[in-house]
């Protein structure tokens, strides 16, 4: 009757039963706490129950065949991954996500050899059939890592030095790779100690030359462009900045927040917004919420949108935005780059004040194009 | 309605037996406004039509896979028999075990793909309102469209009012934390989500009053952060629109309503918007809850009394017996009883009194203002303003002229 299973759970929820009395008792009588430790109490007399009826747990009759199974390195691996998932919730995030890739990858080699080493009574059949399995997926990770710290450590490489000797050091590292490519094709009979020697000097050179690169840091003209703003980069008056990217789209959450799409086409201004058969020349915006508009230039000429910040009563901006706030001839307003035909910039605006604090109405305009004003009423 | 603390009195053995028996009897309740299974409107519809059939098949298969698993437990429970032989597997039964299943999921799948597009819709529009969560309360907003006689933004709160039979898309944002938006009868939920526009279809088939629930934990007034939806006919609708574009009108000079609009504008309009609301010189009254409220607004009260609820629809504005007069309206008696709004008989005036006497000890909010360090002192809520019982009668006063 009973057995080790039903001790067990027998056991459990005498020791449930006893914190729920001593709870109630000595800490509080209250809801969450009570009817938690009722539901473990239930769950447990009710497993003891089933284990009972059911017999489990007899492992008299049931020996188990301990001598197949070998050791092996999974259970320490998934416990490293769980320890970075933890330590990736407090830390940060990319710990955690590498936990839960070293946790799934380390489960599944773990379920496959235990499975394997099950499959039969010869360790080296179980073996291959573990191998027959898994290497199909093994080697292709591994050569991808692989691959993909060689690719990170170029661009490294690429990053630090200037753009001309990155050119040169291109065309030097593909001509080598051309060259052993062909060197080996053509001597087959090369030692394989020798081919793998050539290809490890090859591979710890780049990742050397990699964490160098890494060491050094962006050249100076791409750092400047990143302190200038590289991406979201905002002037009302004269471009100062020399090296921003136009076309630049760095915040791609921000097309999925657009409150609107301002087009510039054929000379025309309006705004699309989702609802909206038609494209309209009036935005209703909320107050005191971020809306994002993306201003697209279909216009063939450089064309940049400025969106005016109104004038409250007070004085004071009544609206805030992303960039930087210029008293551009004497208005409050916030702009987007100059861009090209084609390309798309966005402009996040926090409006404070509604519409009637003002003295002017909110507007969209495009420099240069006469006539064509959005009105951005705020309730 | 007060709300009390969850206290002893409401545990020990009891409680769970309560918890059982309200389950049960839940489901076999008749009036719920926000039950699942009962679709007012297309949108809501083509999910029953989903769920229905699917909930059947899933039943039948539970029942019948629970029962095989008894009749195995109990057939060939360990009486101390010889351990059978072991067979391995059985490709026949396998594969159709693996088959049968595949192909239930493969049609269940087909037509809920169809009706997650249907869903997601939004070039069929025919009026889009702005909704946006904040804690603990909806704000709607109305961009303009004149094709409905919006022909300049409408703000409200806590009741959702759009016309029936109309394809309706809410744009649905938040200011703070992820809030969910869900109306049961009139579609699924959707998450409002800061920095996010998210869209949702409604449509509602006959006048009435659909009710919500905030359904993405928010905070400590999650459980109070309700809405309802009211649908009217396209006339009744016109005449809501109409009326909540109407100017603003200040009470007489002499009346309490008047000795009320100087209290709000020293205690309230840093927080509440009222539109047109002028100061004694002269000057328009802006309110600035972006500097005083940590979501950065509070409800736009220009219209309070065409409404029916008040503070995330958690109250009512109207007494027991008037609110049951307007949700059991005939359909086409409800409009008109829904457009009279709130008037003195009718107010609740001992919840509005007691909002305004002390407002987080009737909801729960973070507005004391000694422990405010997170939020640089800004209230998560409506904080209690000390007002005198004086002021409270002459508030009472003003904001009942407010529809
Ligand atoms: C510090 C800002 C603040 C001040 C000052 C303030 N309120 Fe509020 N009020 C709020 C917030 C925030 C809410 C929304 C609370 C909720 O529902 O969770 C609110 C809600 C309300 C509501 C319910 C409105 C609705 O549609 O749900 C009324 C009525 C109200 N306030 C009246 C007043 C009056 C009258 C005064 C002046 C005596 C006042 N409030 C002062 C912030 C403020
Ligand atoms: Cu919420």
């Amino acid at each position: 009757m009973f057995k080790t299973g039903s001790k067990l759970f027998l056991g459990l929820s005498g020791f449930a039963a006893f914190n729920l009395v001593a709870y109630v008792i000595f800490v509080e009588r209250l809801a969450i706490g009570g009817v938690a430790l009722s539901l473990v109490f239930a769950a447990l007399t009710g497993l003891a129950a089933i284990v009972l009826l059911i017999n489990e747990g007899d492992n008299e009759r049931q020996p188990r065949d301990a001598a197949l199974i070998g050791a092996s390195l999974w259970p320490l691996t998934t416990v490293v991954g769980i320890v970075l998932l933890i330590l990736g919730l407090i830390v940060a995030q990319i710990y955690f996500i590498l936990g839960i890739v070293v946790v799934l990858a380390a489960l599944a080699e773990w379920l496959v050899q235990a499975w394997s080493e099950s499959a039969s009574d010869d360790p080296a059949h179980n073996e291959s059939a573990r191998q027959r399995l898994l290497h199909p997926i093994e080697f292709p990770v591994i050569a991808t890592l692989g691959l993909g710290v060689v690719i990170f450590s170029f661009s490294r490489i690429m990053l630090a030095i200037s753009k001309s000797a990155g050119a040169v050091s291109f065309i030097v590292a593909a001509s080598l790779v051309l060259l052993i490519g062909a060197l080996f094709a053509l001597r087959p009979a090369l030692k394989p100690a020798l081919v793998s020697g050539i290809c490890v000097i090859g591979a710890v050179g780049i990742v050397a030359g990699g964490i160098a690169g890494a060491g050094i840091g962006l050249r100076s003209d791409l750092a400047e462009a990143a302190e200038e703003g590289h991406y979201l980069h905002r002037e009302c008056g004269v471009e100062k900045s020399k090296y921003f990217d136009k076309k630049a789209m760095k915040n791609l959450s921000l097309r999925s927040n657009a409150a609107a799409i301002v087009e510039l086409r054929d000379g025309k201004l309006s705004a699309i917004m989702v609802g909206f058969n038609t494209p309209q020349q009036l935005i209703t915006a909320s107050r005191a919420n971020p809306v994002t508009f993306i201003f697209r230039n279909f216009d063939p000429t450089e064309r940049r949108l400025v969106a005016s910040l109104g004038n409250a009563m007070a004085g004071a901006p009544a609206a805030e935005s992303d960039g930087e706030e210029a008293d551009h001839a004497g208005k409050n307003e916030t702009c987007t780059q100059l861009i090209p035909k084609g390309a798309e910039q966005a402009l996040t605006i926090k409006y404070n004040k509604p519409t009637i604090a003002q003295t002017e109405p909110f507007t969209l305009t495009v420099p240069g194009v006469a006539g064509q004003s959005i009105e951005v009423l705020v309730p | 309605m007060k709300v009390r603390r969850l206290t002893s009195r409401y545990l020990g053995p009891r409680s769970l037996a309560a918890s059982g028996s309200l389950l049960l009897l839940a489901s076999c309740a008749t009036n719920a406004p926000q039950d699942t299974w009962q679709p007012k409107g297309p949108n809501a519809k083509m999910i029953d039509d989903l769920q229905q059939p699917v909930f059947a098949v899933a039943g039948i298969i539970g029942i019948i896979v629970a029962a095989c698993v008894g009749f195995a437990i109990w057939r060939y429970k360990d009486r101390g028999q010889p351990i059978p032989e072991q067979t391995h597997g059985k490709p026949a039964l396998e594969v159709s075990l693996t088959v049968i299943p595949a192909l239930i999921l493969a049609v269940v799948g087909v037509f809920t793909f169809r009706a997650i597009f249907d869903l997601a819709r939004t070039d069929d529009t025919q009026l889009v309102i702005n909704v946006t969560g904040q804690q603990w309360w909806w704000e709607y907003d109305y961009p303009v469209q004149n094709e409905w006689g919006i022909t300049q933004p409408i703000i409200s709160s806590g009741q959702l009012v759009l016309p029936i039979g109309t394809k309706v898309l809410l744009r649905e944002t938040s200011r703070d934390v992820i809030h969910s938006y869900w109306i049961p009868a009139l579609n699924g939920k959707r998450d409002a989500v800061p920095g996010r526009v998210h869209t949702l279809r409604l449509q509602a088939d006959a006048p009435g009053i659909y009710a919500g629930q905030c359904t993405e934990f928010c905070g400590l007034s999650h459980a109070n952060m309700r809405m309802e939806a009211v649908a009217l006919s396209d006339a009744d609708f016109a005449k809501w629109v109409a009326n909540q574009q109407a100017a603003y009108q200040a009470p007489a000079e002499g009346t309490l309503a008047k000795e009320g609009e100087s209290v709000f504008l020293n205690q309230c309009v840093r927080c509440h918007q009222v539109s047109g609301l002028k100061r004694a010189d002269g000057s328009l009254a802006i309110a600035a809850p972006d500097e005083n409220v940590w979501s950065g607004a509070a409800p736009n009260l220009t219209k309070l009394m065409t409404r029916n609820t008040f503070a995330g629809a958690m109250f009512n504005l109207l007494r027991d017996a008037c609110r049951d007069d307007v949700w059991r309206a005939e359909s086409a008696a409800f409009g008109e009883k829904y457009l009279g709004g709130v008037d003195e008989s009718c107010l609740n005036v001992n919840d509005l009194r007691a909002w305004l006497r002390n407002a987080p000890e009737v909801k729960p909010m973070y507005a004391n203002p000694a422990l405010l360090t997170d939020t640089n002192g800004k209230y998560r809520g409506m904080p209690n303003l000390g007002l005198s019982e004086s002021d409270i009668d002459k508030l009472v006063a003003y904001l009942l002229t407010l529809k």
